[in-house]
């Protein structure tokens, strides 16, 4: 008791802040989320189900796993709805089969990510545009490349990706899952290295980074092109999945990754947060998906759910940041 | 005292700049209606200049709306569903037969406005980011829209909005008098009105406002109403246009919205432009459209085309960014 007294200031400890962050509260309500889907579904345990769970969510997991690095810098990024529009639509009209066409097709759609994220990057460090509107030029001129390269949906998704990617390893690891671990361990190394800690310090307070030595237009770019990359990795998910091509692939993606991402704790002011609540997030928004409709709600009305979803989940993300903000000041 | 000279110059240069601008986006609008006539001979006539106008008219209106939200530092992204939200409740709840046309007009656009004073909630206590709080809304405005109608809007026109939008008067289209009265009132509002004065202060700076005695929470609802009501308009104009409402009849104006504010030289981080820019952006825009239709150029072309040319206008209207290729040059060639 004395000693408590002695130190009016205690740190909270580790376990407590990974409860009371971002990302064990979205962790808490996915797994409470489930809980009731498996009431409802008695199959929701089985591998099957989650497989397909697992399947439907990687590729919105990985359009928020890239916008939450814009976003903790301190931005928004719209151009996850044209990458992905982009992406879908190449891998339908240009398939490649076999395992080597796989590669090159994910390749491709990496190269294209990388490209509209570098055009965002220096549109915003270097030339000084707000996020959202440069993002929002570079959204709306890949939409317009999707529609010219397929006008209306259709075209065919090479077999081996569409079943591959679908597919589980040794009957149990979805395989879509892989990716999301490696997006993970990814991260986790990379926030570890100057440019990550950088794009911390950019989000919280671009003069004081500056003036620290953060080279601010080079993380900023940096963050805009690995965002670009996990949309297009994210496109190539959706075409394994989907197995054709739709010129308006992308746009539900860009309302739902800022719900995602806001979900899993990362609030929209930047300087925090984390990809892996991000993912969890978008699983629990794929899960909601599934619990309205196994609780009987009809296909119409899931807008309606999805509009306020989005709008608590940045509610909630406030709340969560202002809550670390005075855990920090304690 | 050279603190107020230079003050005084910056305000000059601002309303030159302003000016040019504008005069710029009607100069290239005329021009490119000249020069159409090269493309096809039925182009740059005096009944497709007209066409252009009726056609520019839906985007003067609904980027009144985008104008002031852009006014004050936001965006708002709700225009398509609300358009479809005032097109489908007129087919619905007057149709063809006319109930009640005269109170039931006012009444939607009175609920669109009420929508919009919804996102300006959400944005203001909520302290939900204006392009999210409106994506929010429209996504369930346009579900509610799609339930409603079970997924295929019935009803056609009421005579009155036929008449708006299908009668000539003196050889021009009624709709064109409406329109430029509706531009003149704009106008006013956002110059000689103190509403006007205050969305301008509360976009410049919002703590100055705020300061100076402006109610800025009450203040910043106002124009997301005008916003949503606008786009409410446009939907009914759109039903008298073409005798009907869908579920998509907005789908197309999000971009088209934007573009036009920002091509009429106003700020996307808010505090400047003029509503007689937007209606120069608004025409330009619109005149570039009909000229890639009838060039044959696919719907994609023309979303790229309208991409590149607000990149374009972000980085010219910057201000710095002539300046800053002019020292790059100098730079280089030393």
């Amino acid at each position: 008791m004395s000693a408590i007294a002695a130190n009016p200031a205690p740190r909270r400890s580790r376990p407590w802040r990974a409860v009371v962050s971002g990302t064990g509260i979205v962790a808490l309500i996915y797994v409470l989320l489930y809980a009731l889907y498996a009431f409802w579904q008695p199959d929701a345990l089985s591998v099957y189900t989650f497989t397909d769970l697992v399947n439907n969510s990687t590729p919105l997991a990985l359009a928020a796993a890239g916008e939450t690095l814009v976003v903790i810098s301190r931005g928004f990024d719209l151009s996850v709805a044209g990458v992905v529009s982009l992406t879908n639509v190449l891998m339908a009209v240009y398939p490649l089969d076999g395992p080597g066409g796989a590669l090159i097709s994910l390749l491709m759609c990496c190269a294209i990510g990388a490209l509209v994220g570098l055009i965002n990057g220096i549109l915003v460090a270097k030339l000084g545009l707000q996020t959202i509107a440069a993002t929002l030029g570079t959204m709306i001129v890949c939409q317009g490349l999707a529609l010219v390269i397929l006008d209306a949906p259709g075209g065919m998704v090479a077999d081996f990706v569409t079943y591959t990617l679908t597919d589980t390893l040794f009957g149990v690891v979805p395989i879509a899952g892989l990716f999301l671990v490696a997006a993970i361990v990814l991260w986790l190394a990379f926030r570890r290295t100057n440019t990550g800690i950088g794009l911390y310090a950019i989000g919280a307070d671009e003069q004081s980074a500056r003036f620290s030595g953060v080279a601010v237009s080079r993380v900023r770019i940096a963050a805009f092109v690995g965002a670009g990359i996990l949309y297009g990795v994210a496109g190539f998910m959706l075409s394994a999945q989907t197995a054709t091509g739709n010129p308006t692939a992308g746009t539900p993606f860009l309302m739902l990754t800022f719900a995602a991402v806001a979900l899993g704790g990362t609030p929209l002011s930047g300087g925090r947060g984390s990809l892996v609540g991000s993912i969890l997030g978008a699983g629990t928004l794929m899960l909601l998906q599934k619990v309205l409709f196994s609780g009987g709600v009809s296909s119409f009305y899931t807008g309606i759910f999805q509009g306020f979803v989005l709008v608590l989940a940045i509610v909630f993300g406030n709340a969560v940041a202002r809550l670390l903000r005075k855990d920090e000041v304690r | 005292m050279p603190f107020e000279a230079s003050s005084d110059r910056r305000g000059r240069q601002k309303l030159d700049r302003e000016t040019v601008n504008t005069l710029l986006v009607f100069g290239l609008s005329i021009v490119l209606i000249v020069c159409s006539r090269f493309i096809s001979p039925a182009l740059g006539s005096w009944s497709q200049v007209l066409t252009v106008l009726i056609l520019a008219s839906f985007l003067v209106i609904m980027s009144f709306g985008q104008g002031l939200v852009i006014l004050i530092g936001g965006l708002d992204l709700s225009i398509p569903a609300l358009i479809t939200l005032g097109g489908v409740l007129t087919t619905t709840w007057i149709g063809t037969a006319d109930t009640g046309v005269w109170y039931m007009l006012p009444a939607i656009l009175v609920i669109c406005a009420l929508v919009g004073a919804v996102s300006g909630i959400g944005i203001v206590w909520l302290k939900v980011p204006p392009f999210i709080m409106t994506m929010a809304t429209s996504i369930v405005v346009a579900s509610v829209a799609l339930g409603y109608t079970s997924g295929t809007p019935r009803g056609g026109s009421p005579s009155a909005l036929l008449w708006l939008m299908k009668s000539w008067f003196l050889g021009v289209p009624v709709v064109i008098y409406f329109t430029l009265a509706f531009i003149l009132l704009g106008w006013l509002l956002q110059n000689f009105t103190a509403l006007g004065r205050r969305l301008r202060a509360l976009g410049t700076n919002r703590n100055a406002a705020l300061i100076a005695g402006v109610s800025v929470n009450r203040l910043e609802l106002v124009p997301y109403a005008i916003s949503a009501a606008c786009a409410g308009f446009v939907g009914m104009m759109l039903v008298g246009y073409s005798n009907g409402a869908t579920l998509r009849m907005g789908d197309s104006y999000m971009l088209p919205s934007i573009a036009a504010v920002v091509i009429g030289g106003s700020s996307i981080l808010g505090g400047s432009g003029t509503f007689i820019g937007t209606v120069g952006g608004a025409i330009l825009l619109t005149t570039l459209g009909t000229m890639i239709s009838a060039i044959g150029l696919s719907e994609g072309w023309r979303t790229i085309i309208e991409g590149a040319i607000i990149v374009g206008a972000l980085l010219v209207l910057r201000g710095e960014f002539l300046t800053h290729i002019g020292n790059r040059m100098l730079t280089r060639g030393k």
